[in-house]
């Protein structure tokens, strides 16, 4: 691996005063997804209806789903002078009329957290009424990963039952945002492969999956259970798959210091799963794994080969949330292609790129974009990819495009061979 | 400001004008109104005053066509991405750049910069701004101030046609008056709706002097003011524009639908009767009678498959009634329509059309496909559920929908897509029982 980058090298710019076609989601759209993931909750966002309502299209149209989530519908009136609390008691009242949710995750937007509402008061005083968990979300900070992992630390300290016992094969799965829904299952697959008992929070799997319900439900179809969470604390590890929700597992070590903590930065590529393998094993004390872990390991080692012609004399354009635009970046140097990328928002992860990375808009790409022979980005993608004639791999928030987002694999030694094939087979025949 | 008194339904009951719910609500904002209604001129950058989000989710999300050939900027999204530090020191500088950036690099015929929750909260002067940069760059530069929290997509819709009323209609001369001009008001040519009937109302003789604003451009709308008719398409949220430019130009205003036969031909027909001119209503008449003639016989394929089919239909407002209209046309019977989100006037006028209309679409729907063996389900793609679970063919006429059903060129691409969900094997397929589930 080479040299990290040093940050105060990074380009930047945010010296532009505006953002043209923005790469950027927002902090309550990542929560929103986030309470997703739990069984029977309804996600709360705190704003103006429309914020809900943006969010909920986009959701709705990218994993072609239903999409559960409601807004406290903040008008002129309360704008000004409601705390936030009535609002807040009045949304909980009407959406009980009709459901009743096992969780209510309530989370802020940019005008609510200008005007400074109380949300925790606001959920102390429903305390009897709803179970409910609180987060601040301002969408003029952060972005869809950050609003994910917001959520993800606020269950933790809000939600999570103190508890000294642990459990060595029990493990918490902490996937970041980027990962779909069958990827976040097919980890846990290979951890119970391993004999471990997983649970990961939050779980798209089986919520956002593109499986056909029974009824189209108000509330979330699947994920983690509310009374899983709670019973969290005995967790013999945590792990933490993309920078963007490490703090997530430190938290969960602070506050149960007798688990232990397995941090990846990314899970594509061959020196990816390898790392992860290492140190599942280690915290096992296991020397080997299942035979069909060894099978797709040589599998990849030969798509890598295979795929080196093309891959390695391409020049790759990644456009995307910086724990993605990390993982895809780091895979495609493996077949030795050369990366350039740009991400949605400032982040931890920028530290471990090894290709140049920026922050930028659309129209930044689409100026570094002729130099290059392939684009990685959402669906915003594609007019650019057109008019430049390159080819293009959609990855991503949002993709109108295609269907079966829910079910791509890109993950771990399989899914890198589908990840580079797909690549490959692209490069070759735009 | 809600009391509006060219709406009909306004009289009792605000409905569509209501304060949202909490908890209850799922429709968009009034930023979201005014996107909607302005977006679709592309030869005039839409900036967004704001944090990301607002704008980060919507663009590029809207097949609202044009025939601009300059750089169309109605799939582009321009946004001042305001943050923690704007939000405590004030975002005014950081718009006058953003708009001294744009004129530099795009050169727009116009710039409308829409206001949003946070930059309302925190006092901006956008108005300031939008005239200072005005004055040094010679472009009309055009607040709208529909900050989500003021109310739904409706008030937004309105608030922007206000906008544009106030600051570009009436502020240039065309070279020459057309005697039948109209402006079109309320359609924004999604997925080309317009452009079915705007060659045939211009074969008749009628000049579209400018649209708000579907495939619209910034000049022609500056000289609205110069028509001698506004047609409101299926936009009731425009009205108060019309009747302000009644007030001000003595503009007169229709009310037309272009969906399916009857009402695409009555839509004309009201039209040229508005100007009551002989000739033109003769032509009208001509015209109406060979584009009837074509359409019947482009729909003969369908009608053997269509015959005696029935629909239930749930969509919103107008198209509660035009759609039921356009389906009885090719020869489909309507049981019912759901009127959750249409005004009174629109439920009245519903009743006319569909022996049974519902408000309850989640209870009432699944009952009614069973109780009149129901064919097909014609609504947004949150019924697809009722749809399968029913085992009947579905198809979405919300907004999402790939192809334009306006007008007789669209009736036809309606028909054959009711035919193909009708003929298509999946709806009964995917409802059967896993082989495990068989005793």
């Amino acid at each position: 691996m080479g040299a990290s980058m040093n940050l105060k090298e990074l380009k930047t710019t945010s010296l532009k005063p505006l953002h043209v076609n923005p790469l950027k989601l927002s902090q309550p759209m990542g929560a929103t997804l986030a309470f997703l993931g739990i069984k029977n909750c309804m996600p709360l966002m705190h704003g103006a209806q429309g914020c809900a309502s943006f969010t909920k299209v986009l959701f709705t149209r990218h994993f072609n789903d239903p999409i559960a989530i409601q807004t406290t519908a903040v008008n002129d009136i309360t704008a000004v002078i409601d705390g936030g609390d009535k609002g807040i008691s009045e949304a909980v009242e009407n959406i009980t009329k009709k459901v009743t949710p096992d969780l209510v995750g309530l989370f802020t937007t940019g005008m609510t957290e200008t005007k400074g509402d109380d949300i925790k008061g606001a959920t102390l005083l429903l305390k009897e009424k709803q179970k409910m968990v609180y987060v601040h979300t301002p969408d003029f900070e952060g972005g869809l990963e950050s609003g994910w992992s917001l959520s993800v630390q606020n269950i933790i300290t809000q939600l999570i039952e103190p508890t000294t016992q642990v459990k060595k094969d029990k493990v918490l799965l902490i996937p970041n945002v980027n990962l779909s829904p069958i990827e976040v299952e097919k980890l846990k697959e290979a951890l119970e492969l391993l004999d471990l008992v997983v649970f990961a929070l939050p779980d798209l799997s089986d919520s956002l999956d593109g499986h056909l319900g029974v009824k189209q439900g108000a509330l979330s179809s699947g994920g983690i259970s509310v009374l899983d969470i709670e019973k969290l604390g005995n967790s013999g590890a945590v792990i933490t798959v993309g920078r963007s929700i490490k703090k997530c597992g430190e938290i969960f070590s602070e506050k149960f210091p007798q688990s232990m903590h397995l941090h990846f930065d990314s899970l594509i590529g061959l020196e990816a799963s390898d790392d992860f393998y290492a140190k599942i094993l280690a915290y096992m004390d296991e020397k080997s794994v299942p035979n069909s872990v060894k099978r797709w390991r040589a599998r990849l080692q030969d798509v890598l080969l295979d795929t080196h012609f093309t891959l390695g004399k391409a020049k790759i354009l990644i456009a995307d949330e910086p724990d993605s635009a990390y993982a895809i970046s780091k895979a495609l140097r493996e077949a030795g292609s050369t990366c350039e990328a740009y991400i949605s928002q400032r982040s931890e992860v920028q530290e471990a790129f090894t290709c140049k990375v920026a922050i930028g808009d659309f129209e930044e790409v689409e100026k570094a974009l002729p130099q290059m022979d392939m684009l990685i980005t959402n669906y915003h993608g594609e007019r650019l990819a057109h008019k430049h004639h390159k080819a293009l791999l959609i990855r991503g928030f949002p993709n109108y495009e295609q269907v079966g987002i829910g079910l791509r694999h890109n993950i771990l030694y399989e899914g890198s061979c589908a990840f580079l094939c797909e690549v490959n087979n692209l490069l070759g025949h735009h | 400001m809600l009391n509006e008194s060219a709406c009909s339904h306004n009289k009792t009951k605000k409905s569509s004008c209501d304060k949202p719910k909490p908890g209850a609500t799922s429709g968009g904002c009034a930023f979201e109104g005014a996107q909607i209604s302005l977006f679709p001129y592309a030869d005039a950058v839409h900036l967004v005053h704001g944090p990301d989000t607002c704008l980060g989710a919507s663009w590029e999300t809207r097949a609202t066509l044009t025939s601009y050939e300059g750089e169309n900027n109605t799939p582009l999204g321009y946004c001042t991405n305001v943050t923690t530090q704007d939000i405590i020191f004030g975002g005014d500088k950081k718009l006058a750049d953003a708009l001294s950036y744009i004129v530099e690099h795009k050169n727009p015929k116009a710039i409308f910069v829409y206001e949003t929750c946070v930059t309302a909260m925190i006092g901006d002067n956008i108005d300031f701004t939008c005239k200072t940069a005005q004055d040094q760059f010679n472009i009309p530069i055009v607040p709208v101030h529909a900050p989500g929290f003021v109310g739904s997509k409706n008030l937004g819709s309105r608030l922007a046609g206000e906008a544009v009323l106030d600051a570009l209609v009436g502020t240039r001369e065309p070279e020459s008056i057309h005697p039948f001009g109209i402006n079109l008001i309320g359609d924004y040519n999604v997925t080309g709706d317009m452009w079915q009937y705007k060659p045939i109302l211009e074969r008749i003789g009628i000049k579209v002097i400018s649209s708000l604003s579907g495939d619209g451009r910034i000049e022609q709308i500056q000289t609205a003011h110069t028509a001698k008719l506004n047609v409101i398409v299926c936009a009731k949220s425009l009205v108060t524009l019309c009747r302000k430019m009644q007030e001000r130009y003595n503009i007169p205003y229709v009310s037309v639908s272009f969906y399916g036969k009857r009402d695409t031909s009555n839509a004309i027909r009201s039209i040229v009767n508005a100007f009551g001119d002989a000739e033109l209503i003769a032509k009208a008449e001509e015209i109406i009678a060979e584009e009837e003639a074509k359409l019947e016989t482009r729909l003969k394929p369908y009608h053997l498959m269509l015959k005696g089919k029935k629909a239930i239909l749930n969509t919103g407002g107008n198209k509660s009634w035009s759609i039921a209209s356009a389906l009885q046309d090719i020869g489909i019977e309507v049981v019912a329509t759901c009127v959750q989100k249409a005004t009174e006037e629109d439920v009245a006028i519903a009743s006319e059309y569909v022996p049974i209309v519902f408000k309850n679409p989640g209870v009432e729907q699944p009952r009614l496909i069973d109780e009149y063996k129901v064919d097909i389900l014609l609504a947004g793609g949150r019924s697809l559920y009722t749809a399968i679970k029913k085992r009947i063919a579905f198809v979405d006429v919300n907004q999402e929908k790939k192809v334009s059903y306006g007008a007789y060129g669209g009736l036809e691409n309606l028909a054959s897509d009711v035919c193909s969900a009708l003929a298509n094997p999946v709806f009964k397929l995917v409802g059967k029982a896993a082989p495990w589930e068989l005793v």
